[in-house]
């Protein structure tokens, strides 16, 4: 658990609040304009401001999986985004400082003028789901049955990878799906390609083995080097 | 005005709550529910005093000019 110095500034509000309205239930003052004036702070300007530092707190907190991960369908997901062991594209990714303990969102926010509030709406889709359908799955009935909502943007791997380096063009596979790459036609986490993200929630018959993956990554080194 | 402090109560408890559990049932509860009990609060205190307000007597602070010393 991480208390942010703002998480306590809204708690100290919360706090201050909240001794103003018990003493007004508890001693019941006549309504006059100065105890008017204190329950005008009592019960809305600190309320007000525990509620927007609130909103800052718990909007980042959907950034990070702690959030993602308090789902009991995302256990796995989570575990071996999380294993030092494991070679999966979510655990690879989350493995480096740019993603780290923001992984799932990183990976998988939309990305653009409106992706920051896009991905919220997604998310609350998410929640639907949840709970009208997931909650009552245990992990074995759950994971063969969830499913990313849409496909996996290139976009979001181009954000790093952005396609246009010496070394990533080098790869055959890479030039020579270049255009397709670019316009989403052929998905840089499938099967045949780079794999799922979390191979484990896949048929082991659509998973490339390592050995596969590797080979296909096999790079010529840059001209020059 | 106690309604008012007991939703409001209620209201900071939920969004509280998020600030040290940043699962998605409190960080939801609190900007769903915790916010709306809050505002349906601080509606309910205002509702309070402007009914207030309007049954005040008006008192201004000078009192009116009496036509004696025009008389005078």
């Amino acid at each position: 658990m991480h208390v942010s110095p703002l998480s306590w500034i809204a708690l100290t509000c919360a706090v201050v609040a909240a001794v103003i309205m018990v003493y007004y239930l508890i001693a019941r003052p006549p309504l006059n304009a100065r105890v008017k004036m204190l329950m005008m702070v009592g019960v809305g300007v600190l309320p007000i401001m525990t509620a927007m530092i609130g909103n800052v707190e718990g909007l980042q907190a959907t950034e990070h999986q702690e959030f993602c991960g308090s789902c009991h369908t995302m256990d796995m997901h989570i575990a071996d985004a999380n294993d030092p062991d494991s070679g999966s594209l979510a655990a690879i990714h989350s493995r480096t400082i740019k993603f780290g303990d923001k992984s799932c969102y990183v990976c998988h926010k939309d990305y653009g003028m409106f992706g920051y509030a896009m991905t919220k709406f997604g998310g609350m889709g998410h929640v639907y789901k949840f709970l009208s359908e997931y909650a009552w799955y245990d992990m074995e009935e759950a994971l063969p049955k969830i499913h990313i909502a849409r496909p996996f943007k290139n976009d979001n791997c181009m954000q790093c990878h952005s396609t246009t380096g010496t070394i990533w063009n080098g790869v055959a596979d890479h030039n020579g799906l270049l255009g397709d790459l670019r316009t989403g036609e052929t998905s840089c986490v499938s099967a045949g390609c780079h794999g799922y993200a979390h191979p484990f929630s896949k048929p082991d018959e659509e998973t490339p083995s390592d050995a596969e993956v590797h080979s296909a990554l096999q790079a010529p080194r840059p001209a020059g080097t | 005005m106690a309604w008012a402090c007991v939703l409001g109560l209620i209201a900071l408890v939920l969004m509280s709550w998020s600030l040290f559990d940043q699962g998605w049932i409190p960080v939801m509860m609190a900007m769903s529910v915790g916010q709306g009990i809050g505002t349906l609060s601080f509606a309910l205190f205002l509702v309070i005093v402007i009914i207030d307000l309007r049954k005040a007597e008006f008192r201004p602070s000078l009192p009116p000019k009496s036509n004696k010393s025009e008389d005078d």
